[in-house]
């Protein structure tokens, strides 16, 4: 009786072994491939589950991202260069000087 | 800008512009300092006499509040027409990004002065209305450039 519980534990514990042995194996084969498939969804695309709360959003891939200070000096940057063309339109008003092109880093 | 010479003055008689200074008090800011900020009541006008003032409005950038610039005066300029126009509350932030003098003239000695000398008033008030227009037909056009945008992209 002793010798059969022996070894009803020795399989259990070498089932249990070779389980984690396969995860293990399936998930190292798995991640290559699933990986690039995460894609950016805009929050507003986020189902509203029950754990909504709970789900962060994940950030586009190869996206980096700008500083505030650096996006605020872009923004003033462009407010400038608009202000600029829409002087010029006033000096001397005329449809291509309305829609004259900037290098604002927000138009290009 | 020529230094001592003020947009709001322009076409003035220069007795009469001597006098509306007089009204007003110099005022020092340090770069930085805040000299009105949005929605306060506006009491008084300012003359730039030398530096530069930023006007500012707020704005949500990635959830952390930020002013954004919406226009830069100089030397000569006049910032917070407001404290001529009804109903007297500023509609944008104004700071001094470097160290900065500016001549307050507020409402009730000038309109004082305007009642007794009613041609300097309307010269004032043309002034006025000039630097008030300025900035309407600038944010037409921008407002306009802005449109023509948003239909080349939905176009798209």
């Amino acid at each position: 009786m002793e010798m059969l519980l022996m070894g009803i534990c020795f399989s259990v514990f070498a089932m249990a072994i070779a389980a984690l042995a396969f995860g293990a194996t399936v998930r190292g084969k798995e991640a290559p491939t699933t990986a690039p498939q995460v894609k950016a969804e805009p929050a507003a695309a986020v189902e509203q589950g029950f754990f909504v709360s709970q789900v962060s959003v994940p950030t586009p891939a190869g996206r980096v991202a700008v500083p505030v200070e650096a996006l605020m000096a872009q923004l003033e940057r462009h407010v400038r260069l608009e202000q600029a063309a829409a002087a010029s339109f006033l000096e001397e008003p005329t449809s291509a000087l309305l829609h004259s092109k900037t290098a604002s880093p927000f138009l290009n | 800008m020529a230094k001592g010479h003020y947009d709001l003055l322009n076409g003035v008689a220069a007795e009469d512009a001597e006098r509306i200074l007089a009204l007003g008090s110099r005022v020092a800011l340090s770069s930085g300092e805040e000299l009105f900020r949005l929605g306060a009541d506006a009491d008084c006008l300012f003359l730039i006499s030398h530096g530069q003032i930023n006007l500012t409005l707020p704005m949500k950038v990635r959830d952390q509040d930020a002013d954004v610039l919406v226009e830069e005066r100089a030397g000569g300029q006049t910032v917070g027409w407001s404290g001529l126009i009804p109903p007297h509350r500023f509609t944008l932030r104004a700071t001094a990004p470097v160290d900065t003098e500016v001549i307050a003239l507020c409402r009730e000695p000038l309109e004082k002065y305007f009642a007794a000398h009613p041609e300097a008033g309307y010269k004032v008030s043309l002034n006025l209305a000039a630097v008030i227009g300025q900035r309407l037909q600038l944010f037409q056009a921008m407002w306009l450039r802005e449109v023509a945008r948003m239909m080349e992209h939905r176009a798209a």
